[in-house]
């Protein structure tokens, strides 16, 4: 029943809100997300493992062909929902400094 | 000198991760074990580029691959509350008699499986004939000597008796007890008694293998085995009935086994040769005798004085000692302890059970039967558990009827019986009158300081919303003992969640 709650009324950590924004900015791997936010993988996946539980992420793999070429393993990729994107907003109200702790601009150059 | 031990650190990383993987939900481990694989690889890659491993980069990896375990609990963990009991559950009725029977197995397990208990059981139905006494010298305190000679037991016998009407003889002496073939003297000593032919039947004993005797009318006394001396002379032997062994320095034929723990009377006996007539050079012995109704009518405790005459009207002044109570029976002494934990019950608790203000219009007939239903059945449950785990403590590393175990098990009846009875009332004050599910969360309410003022006490609350239980901290003639709250419809907001779910 308590999840049934509205997405802009649930209450993130500040670790899955830290995450939430990295995902935004377009770090949307699990290694990346570590890389950004210094935050170790016994951390980093089992919180994006809630927060696709809770329908604010969402994940889906790359395509072979894509990996095949650049002759590596496919990744897992992980996208904001709508949900999670109203979250972030409530979020970005609850945690301002998260702002200046991820640079979108520098992910959406990589 | 790192760059050759680089397969075997990806080895050990592969081999971490895919031990994490095991504790995934098999449904999603395929996929979350590729994903790991895919991410280790990009690690690897970003630590130590050009495959040249130094110890800070593996660390990091290392670290990274431990984190797996992590992720996969928490898998694991979003999975399991689907498989949990549901809350609802928890310290309900049902909850609490499955324990006890899971506990009065357990006991009862343990109890088939230790020895000394499983000797101590099967006596109980092995019991004696009634209305047995042993007779020995009024001038001897105790029973570790023997003192009746052949001759007077052959005098008692074959003179005619009003108290009895049935002798047995037997005394005890070390002997080689083995095979007819093997040579004399080449085995351990044991403890013979050498009995009268009628000893067994008197006492009214059950013997193995009894039944498989095939006395070929040879003349041969018989000879008992103690289950000790079966095993390890004759290894177990379930067709040993008719065997001809060397006992001493007599020929006899084997009758039976006498199980474990099935001998209580004075002296260490391994085996029993059964002999028409005790020797009359041989030693004083012990005699078993069995009282006619005259002489049971006298019996008024369990010891009785007897005088004797002997051939030159020479007075014995004897002591016939009931066999029956000869030692302790557990079951006697579970009785007693039990007596004596009920009459101490109310000296550690109160033995109310806290329902004087349960309102009739609240709590109908039927759930004052499965409230009451309830008490007995916890009761039912802890007396046998009481007794069995008393027996296992007792008998487990002790020989039957020995003091050391009719003590232990004395003092572990009483003080599992005491605390055993004190929970069961304190577990049933703390019940639900409604649905007899424990109440929780309990709040501390108002201060110590301000009991004259105001109350101040414990507040526990039925988590299915039905009642409210306020216990005073400190018992006041305006609130000397607990009381319930029955919660109406305009509380079920509070518990909407916890029914709900």
């Amino acid at each position: 029943m308590a999840r049934e709650s509205k997405p802009a009324d649930a209450k993130l950590s500040h670790t899955a809100a830290l995450i939430l924004h990295a995902v935004d900015a377009g770090f949307i791997y699990g290694f990346s997300i570590m890389e950004m936010t210094g935050l170790p993988s016994g951390t980093v996946y089992p919180a994006m493992r809630r927060l696709e539980r809770d329908e604010l992420i969402r994940s889906h793999w790359e395509r072979q062909s894509i990996a095949d070429a650049e002759q590596r393993p496919p990744r897992k990729y992980y996208k904001l929902t709508p949900a999670g994107k109203i979250t972030l907003e409530a979020s970005r109200k609850r945690y301002p400094l998260l702002e200046r702790l991820i640079p979108s601009e520098e992910a959406k150059s990589v | 000198m790192m760059a050759a031990f680089l397969p075997l650190l990806t080895l050990f990383d592969q081999g971490l991760l895919r031990t994490a993987s095991f504790v995934v939900p098999r449904r999603q481990r395929a996929e979350w074990r590729q994903e790991w694989q895919s991410e280790l690889w990009h690690v690897r890659r970003t630590c130590a580029p050009a495959d040249c491993a130094c110890w800070p980069a593996e660390q990091q990896v290392m670290a990274f691959c431990l984190g797996a375990f992590q992720d996969a609990f928490c898998l694991r963990q979003q999975c399991m509350p689907m498989r949990l009991p549901r809350p609802a559950k928890q310290g309900s009725a049902a909850q609490c008699i499955l324990a006890l029977a899971a506990i009065l197995f357990a006991c009862d397990a343990a109890a088939l499986f230790l020895p000394g208990v499983r000797a101590e059981r099967s006596l109980m139905v092995g019991q004696v004939n009634p209305g047995l006494v042993m007779i020995q010298n009024a001038g001897y305190s105790d029973d570790t000597s023997p003192t009746i000679r052949p001759h007077q037991y052959r005098t008692w016998k074959t003179r005619r008796q009003q108290y009895f009407d049935g002798f047995a003889f037997y005394r005890v002496q070390p002997d080689s007890v083995n095979q007819e073939s093997a040579p004399a003297g080449s085995s351990a000593s044991w403890g013979v008694a050498h009995a009268s032919a009628n000893l067994f039947i008197l006492l009214g004993l059950p013997l193995r293998f009894a039944d498989q005797d095939r006395n070929p009318a040879d003349g041969l006394p018989s000879v008992i085995l103690s289950e000790r001396l079966w095993t390890r002379e004759f290894g177990a032997n379930s067709h040993v009935a008719g065997t001809v062994v060397r006992v001493g320095n007599r020929i006899a034929r084997i009758a039976g086994v006498a199980p474990n723990g099935l001998w209580r009377l004075p002296g260490k006996v391994d085996a029993w040769l059964l002999e028409p007539e005790p020797e009359a050079t041989a030693g004083a012995g012990y005699v078993i005798a069995h009282l006619t109704p005259a002489g049971a009518a006298e019996m008024w405790t369990q010891c009785v004085h007897i005088t004797a005459y002997g051939p030159e009207d020479s007075e014995d002044i004897l002591l016939g000692v009931s066999i029956q109570d000869y030692r302790p029976n557990p079951w006697s002494l579970y009785l007693f302890a039990l007596l004596l934990a009920l009459l101490a019950l109310p000296a550690i608790t109160s033995v109310s059970l806290g329902e004087s203000s349960v309102s009739p219009q609240n709590t109908s007939w039927p759930r004052r039967l499965t409230r009451w239903s309830f008490l007995c059945t916890k009761i039912a449950l802890l007396l046998p558990i009481v007794y069995f785990a008393s027996l296992d403590m007792a008998y487990a590393f002790n020989t039957p009827y020995s003091n050391a175990a009719a003590y232990i098990q004395l003092i572990s009846t009483f003080g599992l019986c005491l605390f055993g009875l004190r929970w069961i009332l304190r577990d049933q004050r703390q019940r639900c009158p409604v649905c007899l599910r424990l109440v929780e969360h309990p709040a501390q309410v108002g201060q110590a300081s301000r009991t004259f003022l105001a109350w101040n006490g414990t507040e526990m609350m039925c988590m299915d919303g039905h009642t409210l239980l306020h216990v005073p901290g400190i018992a006041t003639s305006w609130f000397g003992a607990q009381r319930w709250l029955y919660l109406d419809t305009s509380w079920d907001f509070l518990f909407a969640g916890t029914l709900g779910d």
